[in-house]
């Protein structure tokens, strides 16, 4: 049976530091994964190596059976793979409706000759884009800020309009660089419902999260990353009760 | 009244070189200082075809002409993908001396340092343009249509991906989007407008040398650009408009003939770096 995700053998070198070492592991559809480890655990090295940003030395990514080595970011946003970024890089100028909707895929207008020969089309096409957005948007929360200039929304509400982009795209399997982090606990709570939410929708989530509240909250497996290797993977409970982890994680048993 | 419509035409010309420059330098982020290069290259092919053996008639020029600055365009932005910024400028500088050198040299092609005169007047489906009300007109009718163009592109999600590149490029790959073709496409763009600017000039003076074409006049587009304001169609429109004013206010003063052009140069740049100092977002438009 093939697996959903599987990463298998990701070997990557920066100069001298070695970041991924023989990291494999698998993600399975429809559940909520979350992967753990110190700071330089190799977490976003694996992020950005699974979605076309960074190619490995060594190592292979396979999604739903197909390779994807050697695509372009924008060919496995098209299979599937959205992920948001842990420094969250909205488009600040622009409104949280137009960062929404520069993630949905094929719109009409999207190029200049369609643009100036075809305006009528462009802008039916777009009323329709609009209201997709504006769902969107109203799925995490954010309905009544659709014109607002992200510069102006709170950290909680960009931190919400990353996950209204990765939606946008279509994609299935979300990848989610620090969701949670940052948030007072009104937007965490706002921010594991909507978690849960997506899930039972049928997405499926693998969350970089240091928040071992949010861990066990949300996640149905975790897996411990430590210097580039999976060192262990199992249930929330198994991973945080482990006390060889936490040593390496806190420095100590939590 | 010859005099008011000669401005008209010339602003007219600089508007399309505006947008050019607009979209490129303001809206895409990529510094070139060689858009006059590219202008340039529009006036001579219109040239050349207007008064080879057997002549097109000034459409197809135009268009061959807006083709080739098309691909000339892409040709000189592709350093911009692997140079950044400041770099890219220093390349840009580059190109544009370089296309300086080969319009002063290149003497069978493009008449060397004396120019190429003779040129015709345009005709468009028949109607042969001779007076200046009627270039004025044509000129119009050229402008609004690069208006036209420019608005529509700004108002499609062609316009909003742009504006996404300028600020976070990852950013808009990690959304699913090509950045690589829209870049290209706007460069493409950009160019079509300079060189569609170039026959326009070639025609209406009937006499086009080197020195319209150098590190000045490229200097002078992002001038009208910044004054202007950057970004906007408005800003387009107002920036060679008031810059092609100043000459004609200059002459009300008395300036001795021999250092007008000098001082003309010299209010340009005075105005170029206050607006940037002062009013980076210029008259009508925003920060570049």
């Amino acid at each position: 049976m093939t697996a959903y995700l599987q990463v298998a053998g990701l070997d990557h070198r920066f100069g001298g530091l070695r970041a991924l070492q023989d990291c494999s592991f698998t993600i399975e559809q429809g559940r909520i994964t979350c992967l753990v480890g110190p700071n330089g655990a190799g977490k976003t090295t694996i992020f950005n190596v699974i979605t076309g940003f960074l190619h490995p030395d060594e190592g292979t990514v396979a999604f739903l059976g197909q390779k994807l080595d050697g695509l372009r970011p924008q060919a496995i946003v098209h299979a599937g793979i959205a992920r948001t970024f842990q420094n969250l890089r909205l488009f600040t100028d622009l409104s949280a409706l137009d960062n929404v909707m520069i993630a949905i895929k094929s719109q009409p207008g999207e190029e200049p000759i369609g643009a100036i020969f075809r305006p009528l089309h462009t802008a039916r096409a777009q009323t329709r884009r609009r209201q997709e957005a504006l769902a969107t948007l109203d799925h995490v929360g954010l309905a009544d800020r659709a014109q607002d200039l992200v510069r102006n929304l709170s950290y909680g509400e960009q931190k919400l309009l990353t996950v209204a982009r990765v939606l946008a795209t279509g994609a299935e399997l979300l990848l989610l660089d620090e969701p949670a982090s940052g948030l007072s606990a009104g937007a965490l709570d706002a921010i594991m419902a909507l978690l849960r939410r997506l899930q039972t929708e049928g997405k499926t989530l693998l969350v970089v999260e240091h928040n071992t509240r949010v861990v066990q909250q949300i996640a149905d497996d975790v897996l411990f990353l430590h210097q580039g290797h999976l060192m262990a993977h199992g249930t929330p409970e198994k991973i945080i009760s482990d006390p060889a982890l936490a040593e390496i994680y806190f420095g100590g048993a939590l | 009244m010859d005099f008011l419509y000669s401005y008209i035409v010339f602003a007219e010309i600089y508007v399309l070189l505006g947008l050019s420059t607009n979209l490129l330098v303001g809206i895409v982020g990529i510094f070139s200082v060689s858009q006059a290069a590219v202008f340039g290259v529009g006036a001579y092919v219109v040239a050349h075809f207007l008064m080879a053996s057997t002549p097109l008639s000034f459409i197809p020029s135009l268009v061959i002409a807006a083709a080739c600055c098309v691909a000339l365009n892409i040709l000189v932005t592709l350093p911009s993908l692997r140079v950044s910024g400041d770099y890219f400028v220093v390349t840009s500088f580059g190109i544009q001396l370089l296309a300086t050198a080969v319009f002063t040299n290149w003497a069978t092609g493009t008449g060397g340092a004396n120019g190429l005169p003779g040129i015709p007047p345009p005709d468009v489906f028949g109607l042969s343009i001779e007076t200046t009300q009627q270039y004025m007109l044509l000129c119009t009718v050229g402008a609004g249509l690069g208006c036209l163009c420019f608005y529509l592109i700004m108002r499609a999600p062609f316009g909003r991906l742009l504006r996404a590149i300028r600020e976070d490029e990852t950013a808009v790959a990690a959304a699913g989007k090509n950045v690589l073709r829209a870049k290209v496409s706007a460069a493409a763009l950009a160019g079509a407008f300079a060189g569609t600017a170039g026959g326009f000039y070639a025609t209406f003076l009937s006499f086009i040398d080197p020195s319209s074409f150098d590190l000045d006049a490229s200097i002078l587009l992002l001038t009208m650009v910044v004054v202007g304001g950057a970004r906007t169609l408005a800003g387009s429109i107002v920036g060679p408009f008031l810059l092609l004013a100043l000459p004609q206010l200059l002459t009300l003063v008395d300036i001795p003939t021999t250092i007008a052009a000098a001082a003309r140069q010299l209010i340009y740049g005075v105005l170029l770096i206050l607006f940037m100092l002062f009013r980076p977002q210029g008259l009508a438009g925003e920060k570049l």
